[in-house]
C-alpha cells in the first residue's frame, strides 16, 4: 500500500482503441499476482482527483528486471491522460492491491473468459498457467473485431476462442456459448468482464450441475482502492456487504449470486 | 518544537494530541487497515467511520463520483455498528497511544444518548465526535445541525450520557454557521469540527440519470476547501473552544491555512484516498514548515490571518 512514481518505458495503441503502458521494474510490483491491481493517479494536481484501478496486464523481462503493464480503453479524462503518457513520463501508483486469482495447485485444465477489456488481467494469468505447463483455453468476447485482444500476442500453447456480437471475428454471439461448451472440459474457470457477464456465467455454471469453481474478477466504482472509503461495495445474494478492493476483486461467483 | 494540542481544554479529561493532524471520519475506515502499513503513533488522532447503534449495509452503488477537483459520496453509513466496534476494534485501539475518537450518528435524539452511553468508559476510546449533519427522522428530515435548538438538544443528550470529551461536527448546510457554533459551544461541547461534506448532485448524461444510486451525496476534496475555510474562520470568531477543520485539506500548506484561520487541529479526509500516506505526509510538511519558519508552537501562528478587531 505504498505510493510511488512509476516510469513509463513504452506505450502503444495495441488494437482498436485499446492502449498498453509499460513501466520500469519496481520491487513493489514484483510481489504482484495475476488479478491484483494498482491505483493509477492521472493528471497533475488534484484534477482529475481519484485514482483509476488498473489490473496488472502482463510482465516482461526488461533490461533492469521485470517490467509491468496496464491495458486500457480510453473511457474518460483519466484514461485519456494515461493514453498520452510517453516513454520517460511517470505515473503515480499505489499497489499492488487486492486479492488476485487463486489457481488450484494440482489441476490441469484452465478455462479463462474475458469480456471486452476484461481480458487485461487474464493475459498474465494465461502466461503463467501456460508456463507452468497447464492446458489453457482463453475465450475472448467483444462487440466486434476491434475489441478483441490479438491472439498472436498470446503464448502459442494457449488455445483461443473468439466471439463477437456482430460476427466480425470468430463465433457470432457472446462468451456464454463457448463457456457452456468448455465447462465440462475444465477443472477451474476464471473470468473478467462486465457485471452482466458474471451473472450469465454464474447461471450457466449453476445450471450445468457440474459444480465447477468459477473465479470472477469484479469491477467496481473505487475511490481509494485500499478499503477505507466503502465506495466499492457488493452485496452478496446471501446477505452482508463486501468491498471489491480488499475482499476481492476476485470472488468465487457462488459467493456472490 | 511542540506541535501538541488539547481538544478539550475546558473538560476534566484532556484530549491531548501529539500533533494537530487527525484522520477524517469515513475516510480511513477504523484506522486498522492503514495501521498495517504506516505508524499510527505519528498521527494526532484517529476518527472512526460514522458509527450507528445497529450495523448498516449502506446505500446501493454507485456510491461515489468524481467531480472537478472533488468527489461526491453517498456511502449511506455502512458500518459494523457500535457493539462490534466495541468488541472488535476498541481492543486494537487500546494497544495504541494515539487517541481514537468515535464518530457517532443517530437517527433520533435518543439514539445519540444510547451511543454515547455505550461508548462511555470503553478502553481504547479517547473521545467522541458527534455528527449532527444527518437528517432527523423525527422532524421530517431536517438535519439536527441545521437548527441551533435541535443541535443543542443533541449536545445535552450526549453530555448526559458520557464523561468522554466530545467534538460536535457541524454541517455546512446553513446560511451562517455562527449561530449553531455558538449554541453548541454554550451547551458545553468541548470542541467543534467544521465542517462536513456539502450536499451536491452529479448527472450522468450518457445514462440520463443521477451519477449516484442515492441521487444526492456530499461533496468533498479540494473543491470545498475555500468554503470550509470561511466556515472555520467564522466559527472560530464566536467560540472559545477548539475548532477542528475539515474540508479539502491535501497538504501541510492547506493545514496551515486553516490554522491561520483559527483552527486548533485539522482532519485529512479525501486526500487519504489519493495517497493512503497523506495524513503522515501532512504531519511531515507541517513539521518542516515550523522548522524552516522557526515556529516553536503552533499557537504562535494560530489565527494569524484573522482580522484583529
Ligand atoms: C467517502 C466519505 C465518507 C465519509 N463518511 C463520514 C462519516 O461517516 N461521518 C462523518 O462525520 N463524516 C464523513 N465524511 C466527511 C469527512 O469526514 C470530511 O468531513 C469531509 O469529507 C470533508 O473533508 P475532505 O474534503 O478532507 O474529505 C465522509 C467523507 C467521505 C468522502
Ligand atoms: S475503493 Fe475504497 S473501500 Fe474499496
Amino acid at each position: 500500500m505504498r505510493s510511488f512514481d512509476a516510469e513509463v518505458v513504452d506505450t502503444d495503441r495495441l488494437y482498436g482503441s485499446t492502449h498498453i503502458l509499460w513501466f520500469r521494474p519496481r520491487p513493489l510490483m514484483d510481489r504482484a499476482r495475476p488479478g491484483q491491481f494498482a491505483m493509477a493517479y492521472c493528471g497533475e494536481g488534484a484534477d482529475p482527483l481519484l485514482g483509476r484501478a488498473m489490473s496488472v496486464h502482463r510482465l516482461r523481462e526488461g533490461r533492469d528486471g521485470r517490467e509491468f503493464s496496464f491495458l486500457f480503453d480510453v473511457t474518460g479524462r483519466g484514461t485519456e491522460w494515461l493514453s498520452r503518457r510517453r516513454a520517460g513520463d511517470s505515473v503515480r501508483l499505489v499497489g499492488p492491491l487486492g486479492r488476485g486469482f487463486e489457481p488450484r495447485a494440482r489441476v490441469q485444465r484452465m478455462l479463462l473468459v474475458g469480456g471486452g477489456i476484461g481480458v487485461a488481467p487474464l493475459v498474465w494469468l494465461a502466461d503463467e498457467l501456460a508456463a507452468e505447463g497447464r492446458e489453457v483455453t482463453l475465450v475472448l468476447g467483444g462487440r466486434g473485431e476491434p475489441q478483441i485482444f490479438p491472439p498472436h500476442l498470446l503464448p502459442p500453447a494457449v488455445e483461443v476462442v473468439v466471439t463477437t456480437e456482430d460476427g466480425s471475428l470468430g463465433e457470432r454471439g457472446r462468451v456464454t456459448a463457448p463457456f457452456e461448451r468448455l465447462l465440462p472440459w475444465c477443472d477451474q474457470a476464471f473470468a473478467c468482464g462486465p457485471d452482466p457477464m458474471f451473472e450469465a456465467l454464474y447461471r450457466v455454471a449453476r445450471d450445468s450441475g457440474l459444480r465447477k469453481p468459477v473465479q470472477g474478477l469484479l469491477e467496481a466504482r473505487m475511490a481509494c482502492g485500499v478499503g477505507i472509503c466503502y465506495s466499492c461495495a457488493v452485496f452478496p445474494r446471501r446477505g452482508g456487504v463486501k468491498l471489491v478492493c480488499t475482499d476481492g476483486p476476485m470472488f468465487d461467483l457462488r459467493d456472490l449470486y | 518544537m511542540d506541535l501538541s494540542v488539547n481538544l478539550a481544554p475546558h473538560h476534566k479529561v484532556e484530549l491531548r494530541l501529539r500533533n494537530p493532524v487527525m484522520t477524517g471520519s469515513g475516510t480511513s475506515s477504523n484506522g486498522v487497515e492503514l495501521a498495517k502499513h504506516y505508524d499510527v503513533e505519528q498521527l494526532g488522532a484517529l476518527v472512526s467511520k460514522g458509527t450507528t447503534l445497529r450495523p448498516r449495509r449502506g446505500n446501493p452503488t454507485p456510491r461515489t463520483v468524481e467531480t472537478p477537483a472533488g468527489m461526491i459520496n453517498s456511502i449511506g453509513f455502512q458500518n459494523i455498528g457500535v457493539n462490534a466496534l466495541i468488541q472488535q476494534v476498541a481492543p486494537i485501539w487500546e494497544q495504541w497511544t494515539v487517541p481514537a475518537i468515535v464518530n457517532i450518528m443517530g437517527d433520533t435524539l435518543e439514539e445519540y444518548g444510547l451511543l454515547a452511553a455505550r461508548l462511555d468508559g470503553i478502553p481504547g476510546v479517547a473521545g467522541l465526535e458527534v455528527n449532527i449533519s444527518c437528517p432527523n427522522v423525527e422532524v421530517g428530515g431536517l438535519e439536527f445541525g441545521q437548527d441551533p435548538e435541535l443541535a443543542v438538544d443533541v449536545v445535552r443528550e450526549v453530555a448526559r450520557n458520557t464523561s468522554l470529551p466530545y467534538l460536535v461536527k457541524l454541517t455546512p448546510s446553513v446560511a451562517d454557521i455562527r449561530p449553531v457554533a455558538e449554541a453548541v459551544a454554550l451547551a458545553g461541547a468541548h470542541a467543534l469540527t467544521v465542517s462536513n461534506t456539502i450536499p451536491a448532485l452529479a448527472i450522468d448524461v450518457k445514462r440520463r440519470r443521477p451519477a449516484l444510486a442515492n441521487v444526492f451525496g456530499g461533496l468533498s476534496g479540494p473543491a470545498v476547501k475555500p468554503i470550509a475555510l470561511r466556515n472555520v474562520y467564522l466559527a472560530a470568531s464566536v467560540v472559545d473552544i477548539p475548532v477542528v477543520a475539515s474540508g479539502g485539506i491535501m497538504s501541510g500548506e492547506d493545514a496551515l491555512e486553516f490554522i491561520m484561520a483559527g483552527a486548533t487541529a485539522v482532519q485529512v479526509g479525501t486526500a487519504t484516498f489519493l495517497d493512503p500516506e497523506a495524513p503522515w505526509r501532512i504531519v511531515r510538511e507541517l513539521t518542516a514548515w515550523c522548522e524552516t519558519e522557526g515556529v516553536a508552537r503552533l499557537d504562535d501562528v494560530r489565527g494569524a490571518a484573522r482580522r484583529r478587531d
